[in-house]
Order: structure tokens, then C-alpha cells, then sequence
């Protein structure tokens, strides 16, 4: 085979993603990251699901927006120098709280990945698996709740554990996905299993 | 030996790419995206300050001794600026000569009234030995409303100094944004 061009190999050189992942095991939020992000490579990889982007889509247009809102507002005062901007900047001032709000409200649920499983026979609508998960500050326990919506019926069903974190770190902060994979794969059979028995 | 092996508590620059490294496009875009909000925010608090108070500097910083012994070098002031505020004298006020960006903290000291509300004024610090008009526009004898940027409601004593520092040493302020840019763009929220 010949030799890749410079560029893709220096892009190569720069995703990892399929190397171990190794953080900082005293830092919390990585720790999170770093399981929530195996979560979804599970769910993705094995599994083979879709991940549906609509959720982070919206958020990610809503803080365009707002930031949209504020360079309008200091363009504007830049042009139009105060008091004449009053208006404008009001409404900007106002309409960005309101955005930042929503944001948050969103991100309350803490979903971090939607995914649809495709019906192989092309027929039913598509049944959505939905992970959330949460690691309390200076807390070891992890708990990854997975919720399994049918495409077909509506109904939803969900799974969760709670396990320290230590179980699935070693010592130098590196994943052990020979540990983690298999937790991950018994919440989704779990689910999955209900479905074949109803 | 002791538990912790490998990794201490502070991360290297490696860490920080390693993070942005098992990122997908969307993944960056939000660290840009949260930079800015960030940035925006700010942007937000100080536009809103400004429409709150009616005052183009809503808090501004005492530069020199002047006032002493009711200001100092260094104290913060936030003021407002009602339109229907009356200029009084004996008020202290702060004001921008024409031509001149930085604002000044003065006291009223005499002022002369029309009957359809305008008003001249003069104005003068109380360290100082003479009146402002020397500080004034060449040929320019008194301040009118529109000069105005507002009058102190509440004010911090020292907590300017910072703002002082930074301009004195612009270096050490391009410094520290560039770190708490770097900082907010390539650390991962969760």
C-alpha cells in the first residue's frame, strides 16, 4: 500500500482514538469524561447504534445564538454610541439570560448520548437508547443510568448501577475496558432481553 | 511505599491535548463555543450595567488623589446616571472632559440654573489647590449635563488597584487573559 500523504498522516498521529484512555485519576470531571465517552464507544461500536446528534445540536445553536446576540449588542453600541443604543441593548440583555436558562435546563437531565437502533427490516420506527450518568464532586461512586425507549410501543424502560470508580481505573489512571465493557454490555442486555420476552 | 504512583494532582501540557485529542468536530466546536460564552457573559453583565444605571461607565476607578480625604488611589465607584438627577453643589460627580477618554471625580462647586433645567457648572478636587477649569476643553469655563458620566452610589475601597496594576503593567494583563483563555479553551467540561 503506499504511503499515506503527510497531511492525513500528521491527522492520524493526532486522534487517539483508539488508544487507551488515561487521565488524571484525581480529577474528577476527567474521570467522568473518560467513562461517559467509553459508555458511548460501547454502545456505538458494539452495539452498532446510530447516535443522534439533535440533542447537542440544539444546545450548541442556542449558545451560537446568545453569543450572536451579544456581538450584535456590541456592534451596535460600537456604531449607535449609548444613549441611543438603549434599546437594542436591553433586548439583547434580557434575551440572553433566557437562553443561558434553557441551556441549563437542558442540561439538567445530563444526557450525554442519544442513539438509535435501526430496525433491520426497515418497517418499525427506530428504538431509542438514551445514557445519562452522574459522579457526585470528590465522590468515587459512578452511577450510568441507560434508558431503552421501543420505537414500536413507546414504552420506556431504564437501568442503572452505581460503582466506584476504582473498579474500572488502575493505578496509573489508564481505563481497563476488560473491566467497564462488560457493566456496560449487562445494562444494555438487561434492557434488550425484556424487549425479546414481552 | 506511598499509594500514589504515576500522575500528581497538577496536569501537564499533554494531558490538556490529550483531552482535546479524543475529541470529534462537535467536541471542539463547544470548547470554542464555551470560550465564548464566557466572553459573552461578561460582555452581557456590563452592557446590562450600563442599560441599568444610565451611566457609559457604570463603575470606574479613582486614579489619583484628588478627592482625598473621601476617595483614594485605587477605590472603586459605581455610579448612575438619572436623567433627572439635579446637579447640586457640594455633589460629587464624575465627568469626562470633550477630547479626553478618562473620567475624572470631582466635586460641584457652583452651579448656574435656567428655567428650562439647563445647567453650567464648575467643578474642583478637594486636594486640589485650584478648580478644574484648567482641566477643561481650551476656552471651555464650565461642565454642562451631557458631560456627565455620573454620580458615585457606593464605592470599594483598594479593590481598583487592580485595574491599576494593569495598566501600569500591560504586559502582566495580556499575560494573564492569555492563560485564562488557554485555560477555558483546551480544559474539558464535563
Amino acid at each position: 500500500m503506499a504511503a499515506k500523504s503527510g497531511r492525513n498522516g500528521l491527522l492520524d498521529k493526532w486522534k487517539i482514538d483508539d488508544k487507551p484512555v488515561k487521565i488524571d485519576k484525581w480529577d474528577g470531571s476527567a474521570v467522568k469524561n473518560s467513562l461517559d465517552d467509553s459508555a458511548k464507544k460501547v454502545l456505538l461500536e458494539k452495539y452498532k447504534y446510530v447516535e443522534n446528534f439533535r440533542l447537542i445540536d440544539g444546545r450548541l445553536i442556542i449558545c451560537t445564538i446568545s453569543c450572536l446576540f451579544a456581538i450584535v449588542a456590541l456592534i451596535w453600541d460600537y456604531l449607535h454610541p449609548f444613549p441611543e443604543s438603549k434599546p437594542v441593548l436591553a433586548f439583547c440583555v434580557v434575551s440572553y439570560p433566557l437562553q443561558i436558562l434553557s441551556q441549563l435546563y437542558q442540561k439538567e437531565k445530563s444526557i450525554f448520548l442519544v442513539a438509535h437502533r435501526k430496525d433491520p427490516a426497515g418497517m418499525d420506527p427506530d428504538d431509542i437508547w438514551q445514557l445519562s450518568s452522574s459522579l457526585k464532586r470528590f465522590d468515587d461512586k459512578y452511577t450510568l443510568k441507560l434508558t431503552f425507549i421501543s420505537g414500536k410501543t413507546k414504552q420506556q424502560r431504564e437501568a442503572e448501577f452505581t460503582k466506584s470508580i476504582a473498579k474500572f481505573f488502575d493505578n496509573n489512571g489508564t481505563l481497563v475496558m476488560e473491566a467497564y465493557e462488560p457493566e456496560v454490555s449487562k445494562l444494555h442486555d438487561s434492557l434488550a432481553l425484556e424487549r425479546k420476552t414481552k | 511505599g506511598w499509594p500514589r504512583s504515576g500522575g500528581t494532582r497538577g496536569r501537564t501540557a499533554m494531558d490538556l491535548f490529550g483531552d482535546l485529542r479524543r475529541m470529534n468536530k462537535r467536541q471542539l466546536y463547544y470548547q470554542v463555543l464555551n470560550f465564548a460564552m464566557i466572553v459573552s457573559s461578561a460582555l452581557m453583565i456590563w452592557k446590562g450595567l450600563i442599560v441599568v444605571t444610565g451611566s457609559e461607565s457604570p463603575i470606574v476607578v479613582v486614579l489619583s488623589g484628588s478627592m482625598e480625604p473621601a476617595f483614594h488611589r485605587g477605590d472603586l465607584l459605581f455610579l448612575t446616571n438619572f436623567h433627572d438627577d439635579p446637579i447640586r453643589a457640594g455633589e460629587i460627580v464624575v465627568f469626562k472632559v470633550e477630547g479626553r477618554d478618562i473620567p475624572i471625580v470631582h466635586r460641584v462647586i457652583k452651579v448656574h440654573e435656567k428655567g428650562n433645567g439647563n445647567i453650567k457648572f464648575l467643578t474642583k478636587g478637594d486636594n486640589n489647590e485650584v478648580d478644574d477649569r484648567g482641566l477643561y476643553k481650551e476656552g471651555q469655563n464650565w461642565l454642562e449635563k451631557k458631560d456627565v458620566v455620573g454620580r458615585a452610589r457606593g464605592f470599594l475601597p483598594y479593590v481598583g488597584m487592580v485595574t491599576i496594576i494593569m495598566n501600569d503593567y500591560p504586559k502582566f494583563k495580556y499575560a494573564l487573559l492569555a492563560v485564562m483563555g488557554a485555560y477555558v479553551l483546551l480544559k474539558r467540561e464535563s
